[in-house]
């Protein structure tokens, strides 16, 4: 299986500004309408990838996320382990079915692993 | 020391020296910057810091212009990466365990994963709490990040300090010590250091 980046995160300290900001800069739509309260980002282009926006923790600064696809979260957190990175939020069932887990990779920069439903 | 700092100017500038004459020791260039060349020597081994008013004595000697100094005085006064990254690590752990003291939402969080009725939607626990969504969501990341909590396949929410009822100090306390393993894991200490007795 191929491992494309399927989504961008934003976390953001003001999501409700960042969305704004973003949604009146390029036309995107955000959507938070779902069990999670995740603000889904609708490019309204099929070209490129979609995106969110989540809270960012107060003592982060705000950054961007990039979510890879994987057939296997807890596989391929094993194999990043072992390469070096570091887990930072465990293998998560997410409420549609899929499965998402974040880790920093040997440099400290934040990235995502995610298998769809 | 970081890359691009004034002791990288001065090895290229002998390694220059060097190629143009073959002979050119580090005697010779200490001479030229009118120092020792044991204090040459360790300034090209990261055992001593150049001191600003050197470094514009040097950089005149240089030929370097006053702008091209300044830049390079500048460069001494930035905290080295390494320290730079542990006062992130400090900072970040420090926050972790005092978002647990202060914020009662991961106390709430728990407490509602273990009433009947719970529903596993951050919008139904945000109306339960009286926060808002993202408030929810940065505490529900911080017990994840902290494994405390699980979101289990069937989209369950599942407090990972044991099925036994423990009052809110024991799960700060708990959580706090969970805090401190991770830091550890991440080499930061944690621990308050007693303060010696005089």
């Amino acid at each position: 299986m191929a491992n494309p980046v399927m989504q961008f995160q934003i976390l953001s300290k003001t999501p409700d500004e960042t969305a704004k900001f973003y949604a009146t800069l390029f036309g995107w739509t955000v959507n938070a309408d779902n069990p999670l309260g995740y603000r889904e980002i609708n490019t309204g282009s099929s070209a490129g990838i979609q995106g969110g926006i989540w809270p960012a923790p107060p003592q982060a600064p705000a950054f961007v996320q990039l979510f890879v696809a994987v057939e296997d979260v807890k596989g391929s957190v094993k194999k990043a382990e072992e390469m070096g990175a570091k887990l930072i939020i465990p293998p998560t069932s997410l409420p549609d079915g899929g499965e998402l887990a974040v880790m920093h990779d040997p440099q400290g920069m934040s990235f995502g692993l995610m298998r769809s439903s | 020391m970081s890359d691009g700092q004034f002791e990288e100017k001065l090895k290229r500038e002998l390694a220059a020296r060097r190629q143009r004459n073959p002979r050119y020791s580090l005697r010779a260039f200490a001479t030229f910057l009118e120092t020792n060349h044991s204090t040459l020597s360790q300034i090209f081994r990261n055992k001593r810091r150049i001191p600003v008013r050197q470094l514009r004595s040097w950089g005149k000697k240089l030929g370097m212009t006053a702008e091209e100094v300044a830049a390079f005085v500048a460069a001494q006064h930035v905290p080295e990466p390494s320290t730079v990254r542990r006062q992130e690590q400090l900072r970040h752990w420090t926050a972790e365990a005092l978002a647990i003291v202060n914020d009662r939402c991961h106390w709430k969080i728990i407490q509602l994963t273990r009433s009947r009725g719970f529903q596993a939607d951050c919008r139904w626990v945000a109306r339960q709490l009286e926060v808002s969504v993202d408030q929810v969501n940065v505490a529900l990341s911080r017990l994840l990040r902290l494994r405390l909590l699980a979101i289990e396949p069937a989209g369950r929410w599942e407090c990972l300090l044991g099925r036994e009822e423990f009052t809110e100090a024991a799960f700060t306390k708990r959580a706090l010590v969970r805090v401190r393993e991770l830091a550890a894991e991440d080499g930061v200490e944690l621990r308050a250091r007693k303060a010696k007795a005089h």
